[in-house]
């Protein structure tokens, strides 16, 4: 079972080998109460779980909303604003009073200790006397976590051990963490975030845990299992004390659940793209395998753990309609769920994109949203049309307009993921999901060469279908700073030994996947590659630098920087087969295709019988979700109930 | 005619294209100041040389490569070519700026556009590591010049330039994988621009490009629309020219007219002895970071924006210089001070922030085989509604810092302190932004050049907010001027200590 707690809505998603079984709550945000309502409500009972894993978004509202742990800093005296300064580069080029996010500890949690370590070795010892004061300052301030980040900890880790053992001694119950624990790689500004990330998510994320851990006790539930940003999940107890790997465990679900059912219809390279209400997420997955970066930036705050390669814009079916005087414009501005689209008739008068698909006819006029509200297609033209008038165009035309627009933006996300990264979209197939996904789905896989879009039938609650197929997964990673041509292959192999002995014991018989950051000598942006004898992870880096930068240098001189291993241990789930139709019925609807009104075939996909194929222009209804076949598209629903796209006539 | 919808398409696609080249750009640079701190940029231009698009990261690279495309173009471009150039008489700004233009052609011969990448080299040889002396007294001192020449030729490198080009460097190697770096942009560029061509068609596309230039001219007219009529004066000061160490006016007269723009600074110095001067392409960015900062971000990065203004230098003066005036500081740190002009004088028509700390504080340190360039953050200026920031670059820069633990790695250097000089940005109702103390050792026998200002002439408040503190700048706790070039023993520290921003309103 998996259990995701989105911003709206609740969604869990149970598999058996014969069944599937979906449901949908409204969420209650940081309360772990949302998910036993979702459980009630999915009839199952407690004895049919044989696991549970859930995703959340607390660590990340905490972060983007700094409402985290009261948390303090210890660190290297002459460095109290690093993590302030960050890289001294402004939020905006020209807007100069936009501030950049907040640090995480303002400066009077900041505490320093006079030591310094270089690349080397010890140059100042630590001060004993220094270390003393700092502790009384820290017990006087009375947070409730430290963060311990001195610079190269991560190479020489004995100062920071040091001190974080007189905090504890000091403070018995307050959580320390350690730079060279969170993360052992060079750059201290990184390291550093994540570590006060660390610092500042551990105490909220864990206390929701235990809160969802005593009331899935108390419902006769295993404890859950929390899906990573990396899009594998662990246990709760390994969650507790790492917080900062999980500000994109809501997101990682979706990827984790778009790869595999991808693989369960035979597409291993897949982009996958989530249209919701107010923003679009969208990933590359190459071999059945999530893209994971170590780059990300959640809330302004680097967090330099694996997580999952998601490319996020503020587009989505609420983005707001707009004119700037002489270009229609769509977003970043959202009508969100309140007031939401025109056609909500909740007061919403600007028009959303969302109005553009209804006023075309691609969602049904009065129909049922979430439950409660329902949709006027009267009030979406009026808002179109207001909005058109002032730019010399029909509400038809607006609308036309509008979707386009959105589609451009979406279009441009896509390609940041697979054509910034060295990938041709058009060796990929799209699968579209979320509230409006579907519907634009086909026009962007035209706008970017593709021939293929999946579409499957939990495109509503995919984040929770990903959350019940995710593997059991943690991450390590030890600097290990070599020449390549002179790389001590013994050395190399203790190393891998040592990372083997961090993995914990959650995991029963890993699978490991070896993996090292390489980059040119002189490079300061490693690439990460697959890591087996020494000679061909030098050749896999000439590829990928290739690759991703259109150029490789096979006579200058490699060097090593980090070694990453990866265990899993994948759950065996096979996603049952599709039942066959209910009925063959399906009615007719005018919609706004080719530049022309047409009458098209709408069918429920309950309706489809495995096999069955519609010619686009066609619409094809999904519960939360409606897709759109467009001309020159065929659609057949798979065994598993997935719909396959396929182009018929592709663009040379 | 473009309707609405294909305005805004178009205009994001070509933006996206920029970005992309940026991207590329930035990933596959070997050296940490493009790499790292992003001292680059990308653009777009259609045939006739107008700026379509732009992926600047720091502003002193807006707009300022025109100038570049049009030495390039009276130059018989053809398809297949790549043309280098840093020549800041012929294109360029200053040395270390190596700006790429690659003409994108047709079949037929007829040139579409062009794909340019402008990064700055933290090494072009000349007097010091680093190519940023402070002492220079003409270009040829500042490292190698290179005119608009072909480094590519219809496909195939001109080994010969780039080996004339390595050897007057002292870090061959690094500047080949960042040329590199460059040209693969460049590529990206001219292979989206094809790809345009062939969605809009090659006669639809130079006619939708007029479109998306036509829009952003109506854009910024509006702005400068909005501006009560007049002409607004200020005076600001470089504080000596790293030969001298006597202020150096920079007096602007901006008119407002309508829906048009007038930048005159006549009654600027001439040209003077050291490097502190300007080609106009460096006055002309200056000149345009006001008017952007003035405009909402919609308003498109491209040469119709630019339209309404006029930008008016008396030819021989520190900010038009001409050859073979020493510019290599003009670029980093005039820049910053003509920036801060118009906007004071603008200030008189519209509420603008106070002033920012106004230097980028180049701190260049240099042995055999290692360079170490870095810019120093400071204090911004407050506004109305909001703080300054504290530890940040303000006004033409926007450069990353270079990790320690990355920079200790690679050379004998080590950082003793980087944190906030606590309250060095002027009182006000809104407190200006903190600037910084870096004070970092050489590990062995060095030499220093230290490009700075505002170290006498204070950020100014805004609305009765108090000034900012100056900068200072020291050697081993003794103060050193504001340009300095010196010989470090082993165990010297080198502190700068930059100025806070402006208070903004009466406390």
């Amino acid at each position: 079972m998996g259990v995701d707690v989105g911003g709206t809505f609740t969604d869990l998603v149970a598999i058996s080998s014969e069944r599937v079984v979906t449901a949908k709550v409204p969420s209650t945000p940081g309360r772990a109460s949302g998910v036993m309502q979702a459980f009630a409500a999915s009839g199952l009972s407690p004895d049919e779980i044989s696991a549970f894993a859930h995703g959340t978004t607390v660590a990340t509202n905490a972060l983007l909303e700094r409402r985290g742990a009261r948390a303090a800093l210890v660190t290297t005296e002459g460095f109290r604003d690093l993590i302030e300064i960050g890289r001294q580069n402004r939020a905006s080029l020209y807007d100069l009073t936009v501030q950049r996010p907040p640090p995480l500890v303002p400066r009077q949690l900041r505490f320093v200790v006079n030591e310094r370590c270089g690349p080397h070795g010890v140059v100042t010892p630590l001060d004993p006397q220094s270390l003393l004061e700092c502790v009384e300052e820290v017990s006087a301030a009375g947070p409730e976590s430290v963060a311990v980040c001195l610079l190269f900890g991560y190479l020489y880790p004995e100062h920071e051990k040091y001190v974080a053992e007189a905090l504890r001694k000091a403070l018995p119950r307050t959580r320390v963490v350690c730079s060279h624990q969170v993360l052992p790689e060079f750059r201290e500004y990184e390291r550093f975030s994540t570590t006060v990330a660390e610092a500042y998510l551990g105490p909220p994320l864990s206390g929701y845990l235990n809160e969802l851990a005593g009331q899935a006790e108390a419902g006769g539930i295993s404890a859950p299992l929390v899906m990573q940003s990396s899009g594998g999940v662990m246990p709760i107890e390994a969650a507790g004390t790492r917080a900062a790997a999980c500000v994109l465990s809501g997101p990682a679900g979706g990827v984790v659940g778009a790869a595999r059912v991808a693989a369960e219809s035979g597409y291993s390279d897949v982009l996958s793209f989530d249209m919701g209400g107010t923003s679009t997420d969208v990933a590359a997955i190459v071999g059945g395998q999530a893209r994971t970066t170590t780059e990300g930036v959640i809330g302004g705050i680097p967090i330099k753990l694996p997580m999952v390669d998601v490319h996020t814009i503020g587009a989505g079916g609420g983005s707001i309609l707009w004119s700037d005087g002489g270009a229609l414009r769509v977003g970043p501005h959202s009508a969100g769920a309140v007031p939401g689209p025109a056609c909500y008739g909740r007061g919403g008068t600007e028009p959303a994109v969302t109005d553009c698909n209804l006023l075309l006819g691609y969602l049904q006029d009065e129909a049922v949203f979430g439950g409660e509200i329902s949709l006027d297609a009267e009030r979406s033209e009026e808002a179109l049309e207001n909005l058109g008038s002032t730019l010399g165009l029909s509400a038809e035309q607006t609308a036309v307009g509008g979707a386009l627009v959105a589609e451009a933006e979406m279009a441009r996300a896509l390609r940041v993921i697979s054509v910034e990264r060295g990938l041709d979209p058009r060796g990929f197939a799209l699968l579209a999901f979320g509230g409006a996904g579907p519907l634009h789905a086909c026009a962007l896989a035209e706008e970017l060469g593709m021939t293929v879009v999946l579409v499957p039938r939990a495109c509503g609650v995919l984040s929770a279908l990903g959350l019940a197929l995710g593997d059991l997964r943690r991450d390590v990673v030890a600097p290990f700073l070599q020449d390549a041509d002179t790389v001590d292959s013994a050395a190399m192999q203790s190393a891998f030994d040592g990372l083997q002995g961090r993995v914990g014991d959650y995991l029963q018989e890993p699978r490991f996947r070896r993996e090292a950051d390489l980059r040119y000598a002189g490079q300061s942006y490693e690439l990460t590659v697959e890591c087996d004898d020494v000679a061909g992870t030098v050749e896999r880096f000439h590829a990928a630098h290739r690759s991703r930068y259109g150029y490789a240098v096979s006579e200058r001189p490699v060097e090593f920087v980090n070694l990453r291993l990866t265990a899993t241990e994948p759950v065996q789930i096979a996603l049952p087969s599709e039942p066959p139709a209910e009925s063959s019925g399906g009615s007719v609807r005018r919609i706004y295709v080719d530049g022309d009104w047409r009458q098209v075939e709408v069918t429920g996909i309950g309706n489809l019988d495995p096999g069955a194929v519609r010619t686009g222009p066609a619409l094809i209804e999904l519960g939360e979700s409606t897709c759109l076949v467009r001309s020159g598209w065929s659609a057949k629903l798979d065994d598993i109930g997935t719909l396959v796209l396929t182009r018929q006539r592709p663009d040379a | 005619m473009l309707d609405p919808i294909g305005l805004s398409v178009l205009q994001g696609a070509l933006a996206g294209v920029a970005e992309e080249m940026g991207a590329v750009l930035i990933r596959a640079s070997y050296s940490s100041n493009i790499k790292e701190r992003r001292d680059c940029s990308a653009a777009l231009f259609d045939a006739s040389g107008r700026l379509i698009a732009q992926a600047e990261h720091i502003p002193v690279h807006l707009g300022a490569m025109p100038e570049s495309v049009a030495a390039v173009m009276v130059r018989q471009a053809e398809a297949g070519d790549v043309f280098i150039l840093n020549d800041p008489y012929r294109g360029g700004t200053h040395l270390p700026d190596i700006t790429l233009v690659s003409p994108v052609g047709l079949s037929d011969g007829r040139i579409l556009g062009y794909a340019v990448t402008r990064a700055h080299h933290s090494d072009v040889g000349g007097m010091t590591p680093g190519s940023m002396p402070s002492g220079s007294r003409e270009l040829y001192q500042e490292g190698i010049v290179i005119p608009p020449v072909r480094i590519m030729e219809r496909g195939r490198q001109v080994d010969d330039v780039l080996e004339l080009i390595l050897a007057n460097v002292r870090t061959p190697e690094i500047r080949a994988g960042d040329l590199r770096a460059q040209m693969a942009a460049n590529q990206v560029g001219v292979t989206r621009l094809m790809e345009l061509a062939g969605r809009y068609g090659t006669e639809g596309l130079p006619s939708a490009i007029d479109d998306v230039l036509d829009y952003a001219e109506t854009g910024a007219r509006r702005v400068i629309a909005d501006l009560p009529d007049g002409s607004y004066r200020a005076i600001e000061y470089m504080e000596g020219d790293g030969v001298v160490d006597e202020d150096i006016p920079i007096v602007v007269r901006v008119v407002v007219d309508g829906d048009k723009l007038t930048v005159d600074f006549d009654g600027s110095a001439s040209a003077v002895a050291g490097n502190v001067n300007c080609p106009l392409a460096v006055t002309r960015s200056a000149c345009y970071f006001a008017l952007r900062v003035l405009m909402s971000s919609d308003v498109p990065r491209n040469s119709g924006a630019y339209r309404p203004l006029t930008v008016k230098a008396p030819e021989g003066s520190i900010v038009n210089a001409r050859r073979p005036s020493a510019v290599v500081a003009g670029n980093v740190e005039t820049s910053q001070r003509i920036a801060d002009a118009v906007l004071l004088a603008l200030g008189e028509a519209t509420e603008l922030p106070a002033q920012g700390q106004g230097t980028m504080n180049n701190l260049v340190i240099g042995g055999p085989g290692w360079t170490y360039y870095e810019t120093i953050g400071g204090g911004q200026g407050a506004s109305a509604h909001a703080p300054g920031e504290s530890g940040v670059h303000v006004g033409m820069s926007n450069t990353l810092n270079t990790p320690i633990e990355a920079l200790e790695l690679e050379m004998p250097l080590r950082v003793e302190s980087q944190q906030l000089r606590y309250g060095s940005g002027g009182a006000g109702r809104m407190r200006g932004g903190d600037g910084i103390e870096r004070t970092v050792r050489v590990l062995e026998a060095a030499r220093l050049s230290l490009l700075s200002d505002r170290r006498s002439h204070a950020p100014q408040g805004e609305d009765g907010g108090d000034p900012g503190s100056p900068g200072r700048n020291l050697v081993n706790g003794r103060p050193v001027p504001a340009k300095v070039d010196m010989e470090l023993n082993q165990g010297d520290m080198v502190t700068v200590l930059t100025p806070g921003g402006g208070g903004y309103g009466t406390a």
